[in-house]
């Protein structure tokens, strides 16, 4: 068997730029500085479902009203996950533990309250008809609650009846879909005529699989989104008012 | 049928694999031998998605589909053309036709053998139904539709049977997110290896009634899902060297069909072939740099080191400036086993391998454990436990770690998360029950609750 030292055949390009700072030292950066409200952040971080509770039960003892710290201690904690994993420091499975934390969380902080928490906004997440894989919209469906929407999760194999009137039932402000096969991305064209002909035009981001950016482009409300990460940031970008057009624009890679 | 349990190596040495060769061909279709000395290009594709409308329009589109591939075969004067066709859910859904497909295309290439003897065969692989939008339920009538499906292509045209079989997936989709290595080697080693088990023992007899070949399985839906999910290196879904761990786990699993008497060739998504093939001696399909219309993998050379098929995954059928994608693509790879087989012809089979392995050994640590020495390795660990499904997988699981740990004290440079999540697989792998009985009857307790879709009686758990 040969062997040669492969320095001249491959340059590993994610070990030249990796941090020389550990995950847990930047985050140690990005904490809030407030004790309680740190301590539950960075037990979100750390994915500590008991801690988070603890932590919240502590502050809310202190006096602080529960639902502030959704978004003041919650959301922030994992804020810092999400922006070490766009950074490239963390992977999605620190990610989903960290958002199955916070959710804990958020529940317990709504248990904790007489008032309604508002979510960022609602979205509809589903796999097409036909289609049984689901882990990319697993995916995505934590990656959109980890950053503060309320999601409606219609499953896996969703007829497009189903979506159409979940969509005009639920009022999203978007519809997020994925497709592994060729032969059942069709369902997305079905999805966007439905919509349009009762007048709903939200976006519907597309990804998965065999989907392309040039077949999602033929539909009206269709979004392109090659990332399941670059999902969130759509839903942030629909709340700063960009249009289908501006979103093709931003999110379009190729 | 019975099950023989592997307990050793059908290579004696890895140094013995190569591409091309097989310690067992296997002779199919119009005069074709796989394995046996020489490697023919398997050319998948799928219809266009408005194709499927109908049976007429879907017959219609393979019958096009085939007559491309097998003309462009013969202007460029290859010797040899594998035809692999991947059941769309409507042909499996519908037994009869599939049935009618696997003619149309079998006439067309009896037509190019008689007329330019050209070697060529057909695989058909039928689709996994058996998961719906609630549940998943292996056993009950979505079985015995894929049964029905095998039966009337094997009678119909298909020379070679395979499936990309579901077993497992519930309970590894949960796992594989939360970097839960029990769940890995429960859903992988344990489930997925059960469930091969079950269904290949029918895929036999069927292939044995109809005399034609059971070719194999992948563990396409759970370690090539990690491969997908883990991405390029500048990616940070999951760890790549967890998604090797995932890899050879896979293979105790793949192994289960040729237990049950599947001889090849195992399909070209199982890129634990390497490890089925040391073991077993039977020839395998490959993809790699090929299958770039399909997927970018980390080993595009390295794939082809040991193959005997060599793939180009899967291509939608379309025009193209070179001719449609099937001639293209069947064109690229027919180039690609033209030379492979130059280089055996002139005695230097050995060489080029290893130029193929080395040039992407270093890559990742996924093409690292794949590589043919450490294939076999792990192969060795899987044989040391033939009647134990728990500690094959767990073991050759543990065997990847330190082969990765190993690799990267020399010229495999892993980043430090890298490091991070091969050192806690390690341990994690290492913290697991002892024997198998406990390990499942604690898996139970946990994937019952935990995952919705999870359940045993599918196992027959």
């Amino acid at each position: 068997m040969i062997d040669i030292n492969p320095k001249n055949i491959l340059i590993r390009y994610n070990i030249l730029v990796e941090s020389d700072m550990t995950p847990e030292e930047v985050a140690e950066q990005l904490f809030p500085t407030d004790p309680h409200i740190r301590r539950v952040a960075k037990s979100v971080f750390e994915g500590d479902e008991d801690e988070v509770v603890a932590g919240l039960q502590k502050t809310i003892d202190s006096g602080v009203d529960p639902l502030s710290l959704i978004n003041n201690a919650l959301m922030a904690g994992m804020e810092v996950v999400s922006t070490l994993y766009d950074y490239g420091l963390l992977y999605l499975p620190d990610v989903i533990i960290s958002a199955q934390a916070m959710i804990e969380g958020i529940e317990y902080c709504k248990e904790q309250s007489k008032q309604v928490h508002e979510s960022k906004g609602k979205i509809i997440s589903y796999v097409v008809e036909g289609d049984i894989h689901d882990i990319g919209k697993t995916i995505v469906t934590v990656l959109l609650r980890a950053n503060g929407y309320d999601v409606i999760d219609l499953g896996k194999d969703v007829p497009v009846e189903e979506v159409v009137a979940a969509a005009k039932r639920e009022k999203p402000i978007m519809l997020s879909g994925t497709a592994l096969m060729t032969t059942t991305m069709h369902a997305f064209k079905d999805v966007n005529s439905r919509l349009l002909a009762s007048d709903i035009n939200v976006p519907v981001v597309c990804g998965g699989g065999a989907v392309t950016q040039d077949f999602i482009s033929d539909y009206d409300l269709g979004v392109y989104c090659e990332e399941a990460a670059d999902v969130p940031k759509i839903a942030d970008s629909i709340l700063h008012g960009l249009n289908i057009r501006k979103l093709r624009d931003t999110f379009h890679k190729h | 049928m019975s099950v023989k349990r592997y307990s050793s190596m059908e290579y004696d040495n890895f140094e013995d694999l190569l591409f091309g060769h097989s310690k067992y061909p296997v002779k199919t279709g119009l005069d074709l031998e796989i394995g046996a000395g020489y490697t023919t290009a398997e050319v998948n594709y799928a219809p266009r998605p408005d194709a499927a409308e109908n049976k007429a329009k879907l017959v219609n589109e393979y019958e096009r589909i085939t007559r491309d591939i097998m003309e462009r075969m013969v202007q460029v004067g290859f010797p040899s053309v594998v035809l692999e066709t991947e059941h769309v859910q409507q042909m499996t859904h519908n037994p009869e036709w599939g049935a009618d497909i696997a003619t149309a295309q079998k006439a067309i290439m009896e037509e190019y053998h008689d007329e330019y003897g050209i070697k060529c065969a057909l695989r058909h692989t039928v689709g996994d139904v058996r998961g719906d939008r609630e549940s998943i339920d292996l056993r009950g009538d979505a079985y015995s539709r894929i049964l029905e499906s095998f039966e009337q292509v094997a009678s119909s045209g298909a020379d070679m049977l395979s499936i990309e079989s579901l077993g497992g997936k519930e309970v590894f989709d949960h796992s594989i997110l939360r970097n839960d290595m029990r769940g890995v080697i429960f859903s992988v080693g344990i489930l997925g290896a059960l469930d091969v088990e079950y269904i290949w023992k029918d895929i036999c007899s069927i292939a044995k009634k109809n005399k034609v070949v059971p070719a194999g399985d992948t563990a396409c839906a759970q370690a090539n899902t990690a491969m997908f999910v883990a991405g390029g290196l500048l990616d940070f879904k999951l760890s790549h060297s967890v998604a090797s761990v995932v890899r050879a786990i896979s293979a105790s699993r793949s192994l289960a069909a040729y237990e049950a008497g599947a001889i090849g060739p195992g399909k070209d998504c199982g890129y634990e072939n390497n490890i089925i093939k040391a073991i077993t001696g039977y020839p395998i399909s490959q993809e790699g740099k090929g299958s770039t219309c399909a997927h970018s993998d980390l080993m595009g050379n390295m794939a082809m080191q040991c193959c005997d098929l060599w793939s180009n995954e899967s291509v939608e059928y379309r025009g193209d400036f070179g001719g449609t994608t099937v001639q293209c693509w069947g064109e690229t790879l027919s180039y690609d086993c033209s030379m492979m087989n130059t280089a055996l012809e002139a005695g230097v089979g050995k060489t080029l391998r290893d130029v193929l392995m080395v040039s992407d050994r270093y890559r990742d640590p996924q093409a690292f454990i794949l590589s043919y020495d450490n294939a076999y390795r792990i192969g060795e660990i899987i044989t040391a436990h033939p009647d134990d499904l728990y500690l094959r997988g767990k073991e050759a699981g543990i065997k990847a770690c330190e082969l990765i740990e190993s690799g990267s004290e020399g010229f495999l440079a892993l980043s430090k998360f890298e490091k991070a999540t091969i050192k806690k697989a390690q341990n994690d792998l290492k913290s697991l029950d002892e024997d198998m009985e406990s390990f499942i009857c604690n898996c139970l307790d946990t994937y019952s609750s935990e995952v919705e879709t999870f359940n045993a009686s599918n196992y027959g758990l």
